[in-house]
């Protein structure tokens, strides 16, 4: 029972999900519309479980005194703070979160991501070498549609752009589609083995 | 050490210096350099100029605030072309972190452009947990899952929602993203419901998502600043893309530039040591 009542639910909650997405507008669908307003709920029941849980962590790591816990002190002052102001005074525009958020983290969060560019910048130099016949050809490919995908493009060589559009439209593509179509029988397959109980790992080890 | 070891060993701080320079000189002096349109951002344009004047289309915004840089001025592109034909945009979030109140700042720039009034001529829904739950139920009933817009306003208190009940009142979905929520897009709302759908993803994302184009699955596709930058040319409207192209020309030149440079250096220095053994050896 310990098993079994938990791979009936996920196989009734699957297969209502199935039916629903061929019977549009059928009884099947508004109990299946029921059960996604159900989800949301549970979903963010599980958001305010992660708050639980990294309040947990970061609350220990301050007690034991651990090398980080100054970091996990400045962690959970903004978790409150910004939690604090989005609760009590508002989220909409111009509130003390939202000023918080468009002033402070907004810009901490684009600048980190900025600075990818100097390390890309780094690692393609030292590394990028066309050391053998498979990463010269990559390194060709990588210049061309670099140089294509720029307004100097054209001016370096004028039919640059048209060869970087045909690399990023058919060799690209082709590989880009064999990945999808591969992840997404990879993703029925598990999802199928799910439904009929063969997969058990979300169960736990029980 | 030679000339060919030096070459293959800059200091990092050179190469940082001069990506920084070249960042933010064309910011002070623009290049204004004209971009070539791709055939996908003109299908994107395409796609929003086909709908009839004043419909009402979705406007999802699944993006985090790290990538502003590129999301942001598409966004504000396509906003532009949809207030300039008067269309009404439902606009949500599908990213907890930011993509509500960011879309909510945007959404208030650009309409105060044009004099559009919130509630009648658009609406943010803000964010819900969850997003194949929320995509799949907005297909039967939008209030269901979001009985109350960003702003707390309930639904049927909001004139433009009262006309919306589901997707088949909406003409397009305008999706702007940094992450893999156009493929649940394409997979649960455009398979299922028959969305037409267009997208403008970051530049690292467009190679995947132009497989969807090809498909016919995704009307068009504008990939980073390069597709903000055309579609500001074909919107005659150029803005902060147009800009940012400059400096991405200029970073590209750079960054093919020190890679020429480390590649010669590297087959010179290894001639030189194999020269070295042969004299050696002799």
């Amino acid at each position: 029972m310990k098993y079994r009542l938990p791979i009936l639910v996920a196989f009734a909650s699957g297969g209502l999900m199935i039916l629903a997405f061929f019977g549009r507008g059928s009884a099947v669908d508004l109990v299946s519309n029921e059960a996604l307003r159900g989800q949301t709920i549970v979903a963010g029941l599980a958001l305010l479980l992660g708050v639980f849980s990294i309040v947990q962590v970061h609350s220990r790591r301050i007690a034991t005194r651990h090398p980080d816990w100054l970091y996990s002190l400045i962690l959970l002052l903004c978790l409150a703070a910004m939690a604090g102001f989005g609760v009590f005074a508002g989220i909409e525009a111009g509130s003390v979160y939202d000023w918080l958020f468009q002033n402070l983290q907004a810009p901490m969060m684009a600048t980190m991501f900025s600075m990818l560019a100097f390390f890309i910048a780094s690692a393609a130099y030292r590394a990028f070498r066309a050391r053998t016949v498979p990463s010269a050809i990559l390194l060709a490919t990588a210049v061309i549609v670099m140089l294509g995908r720029i307004p100097m493009g054209q001016y370096i060589y004028d039919a640059l752009p048209s060869w970087a559009n045909w690399i990023m439209m058919v060799p690209s593509v082709a590989v880009q589609r064999g990945i999808i179509i591969g992840a997404a029988l990879g993703a029925a397959s598990m999802s199928l083995r799910i439904l009929v109980g063969i997969e058990r790992t979300y169960l736990g080890r029980g | 050490m030679g000339l060919w070891e030096r070459l293959q060993r800059v200091d990092r701080r050179v190469l940082y210096t001069l990506i920084f320079l070249s960042v933010i000189i064309p910011v002070l002096f623009p290049l204004s350099l004209p971009t070539p349109v791709t055939p996908e951002t003109e299908s994107f344009y395409a796609a929003i100029e086909a709908i009839p004047d004043g419909s009402r289309i979705l406007f999802p915004f699944d993006c985090w605030p790290s990538t502003l840089a590129e999301t942001e001025p598409m966004a504000v592109a396509a906003l532009r072309h949809c207030f300039r034909k008067n269309l009404r945009v439902v606009a949500l979030s599908n990213v907890g972190m930011g993509g509500p109140s960011v879309i909510e700042r945007v959404l208030g720039q650009v309409a105060g452009e044009f004099g559009k009034q919130y509630g009648t001529d658009y609406v943010n829904l803000g964010y819900k947990a969850n997003y194949q739950a929320v995509l799949l139920g907005m297909g039967s009933k939008i209030e269901d899952i979001y009985p109350t817009d960003y702003r707390g306003t309930r639904l049927s208190e909001i004139p433009l929602m009262r006309e919306v009940p589901n997707y088949d009142s909406l003409k397009l979905t305008v999706i702007i993203s940094d992450n893999a929520m156009v493929d649940y897009w394409v997979s649960l709302v455009n398979a299922r419901f028959g969305m037409p759908m267009v997208a403008a993803v970051t530049a690292v994302m467009a190679p995947k998502q132009l497989s969807y184009v090809q498909a016919h699955q995704l009307q068009g596709l504008l990939g980073g600043m390069k597709g903000a930058a055309e579609y500001e040319r074909l919107l005659d409207a150029r803005d902060r893309a147009t800009r940012g192209m400059d400096s991405q020309s200029l970073i590209h030149l750079l960054i093919i530039g020190f890679i020429v440079i480390g590649n010669i250096g590297h087959f010179a220095a290894r001639r030189a040591r194999a020269a070295g053994r042969a004299g050696v050896a002799a």
